[in-house]
């Protein structure tokens, strides 16, 4: 299948040698920070991001502050070396803006916000190497972090990206495919009740590829999940360092 | 048995009133990283924040004297405030401070009474989901580090824990790890043989310099 004058699919294999359905593999770290509450860093392919979380602390500024509830504040940074491309030598970007904002948006869905009325949860987000889908990537490993924090919530979420070349589906894009494929649409999902926190698309599908990429997206999320869960354990199994001294 | 719980895993197939966990559909599913036991139906949280509850002691660091308030630094999502007139003799500020919850005041503020300064020592602060365990049943595990090494231990339920005098090191020590531990069974004889007779022979004075004090 050519597209755009890239052949992104051959012989049902990508370019990296997945078929269609095939995630990239994926390895989540817990409590790489020390000094944040909560902390994990994964690599997904070739993609390497640590996610910090800190909170709830004051709101700063006061005027940002709920009296309700806590609010969330994410901020999603790419390296200046993370990429070939120009990104983060001067601050943020309106693409980094926008993916601080939908991410926080996934956590104040599962995040118990009322039970810290006035405070705010910071969720940092740093892409170190990037190689598409760094907003899923990011999510997924925020999502350890903060379980990891001890801030209450009412589920894991993940994240993946579906796309489309020609008439395929193919999940999990990298860089490649994210750039000459005809469709990017990155969802996170609420995997107890398979709800949907996030959904994007750049490009078009049609209604029943719509629902074939969702589906492929929560049959691949039982795995992503179970990666997940996994590192959390694993923080469990071994003594931990010691955390910070005030 | 018991099992390592997630956020959003099953508990119970059943409504039960657990901490930490929440009731959907007449289902049980947690909130935060716990470990669960079947059997007893018993929760025990691996991480969590501090909920302030009244009259439960507190340990902080003044950060601002006002005019008619101390405000208190307490390592937590809220701000402590000591109100002056129930003090009695001087605080200032970046003093050590024991107090007591008075309430929760709708901005997130909790209202500290009984204040009392800790003067020397220091604070080290541990997560607040394993102050519990560092008292142990009737404080019998922080006075088995308290005997052991001589040191006055005080522990507040945000997480910050003071420590004077006596074996400090051997004893702050003991009290990470139980903070790294706190999961792992046959925790109490571990701590037990990390601080039996450590105490400087003299446990009432303070602890002798170290080499390179002396010299200096």
């Amino acid at each position: 299948m050519k597209n755009n004058g890239i052949q992104l699919i051959t012989n049902g294999k990508r370019l990296d040698g997945r078929t269609a359905r095939d995630m990239r593999s994926i390895k989540i770290t817990p409590n790489v920070v020390k000094n944040a509450a909560g902390s994990a860093s994964i690599e997904w392919g070739n993609n390497k991001i640590i996610a910090a979380v800190h909170g709830p602390t004051e709101a700063l500024p006061r005027h940002t502050a709920n009296p309700d509830r806590a609010v969330v504040k994410c901020r999603y940074m790419m390296a200046p070396f993370s990429s070939s491309e120009e990104h983060g030598r001067a601050g943020m970007n309106r693409r980094a803006v926008e993916i601080s904002k939908v991410t926080a948006e996934v956590f104040e869905n599962v995040i118990l916000l009322d039970q810290f009325p006035g405070t705010e949860i910071s969720i940092y987000v740093e892409v170190l190497q990037s190689d598409g889908g760094t907003r899923a990537a990011g999510i997924t490993c925020a999502s350890v972090a903060l379980a990891l924090s001890g801030i209450p919530m009412k589920d894991l979420p993940y994240a993946v990206s579906v796309g489309k070349v020609g008439n395929d589906l193919i999940l999990d894009l990298d860089k490649i495919e994210d750039n000459y494929s005809e469709a990017d649409m990155p969802v996170a999902i609420l995997p107890r009740t398979n709800s949907i926190v996030l959904l994007q698309m750049d490009g078009a599908m049609t209604k029943e590829q719509f629902k074939e990429g969702l589906a492929m997206v929560i049959e691949s999320g039982k795995e992503i999940s179970r990666i997940q869960k996994e590192a959390i354990r694993a923080a469990y199994q071994e003594p931990e360092k010691e955390k910070a001294h005030m | 048995m018991k099992r390592i719980i997630v956020p959003g895993d099953l508990v119970e197939d059943k409504p039960l009133h657990l901490m930490d966990t929440f009731i959907e559909e007449n289902k049980t599913y947690a909130t935060v990283i716990s470990i669960y036991d079947d059997e007893k139906k018993s929760l025990v949280p691996l991480e969590g924040l501090w909920y302030p509850q009244r009259d439960e002691p507190v340990i902080g660091v003044i950060e601002e004297a006002k005019l008619n308030t101390y405000t208190v630094q307490l390592s937590a999502p809220y701000k402590g405030i000591i109100i002056s007139k129930y003090t009695e003799g001087k605080i200032e500020n970046g003093d050590m401070v024991e107090a007591y919850v008075k309430e929760l005041d709708k901005t997130g503020t909790v209202v500290l009474s009984r204040p009392r300064v800790l003067h020397g020592g220091k604070i080290v602060i541990i997560r607040p989901a394993k102050v519990h365990r560092l008292l142990g049943r009737a404080n019998t595990m922080v006075k088995q580090i308290s005997d052991g090494t001589g040191a006055m231990i005080k522990v507040g339920m945000n997480g910050a824990v003071w420590l004077k005098g006596g074996n400090i090191d051997i004893a702050t020590d003991a009290v990470l790890r139980i903070q790294n531990e706190a999961h792992i069974s046959g925790l109490t004889e571990r701590i037990g043989n990390m601080v039996k007779d450590t105490a400087p022979k003299n446990a009432s004075e303070p602890q002798a310099p170290k080499k390179h004090e002396e010299s200096a």
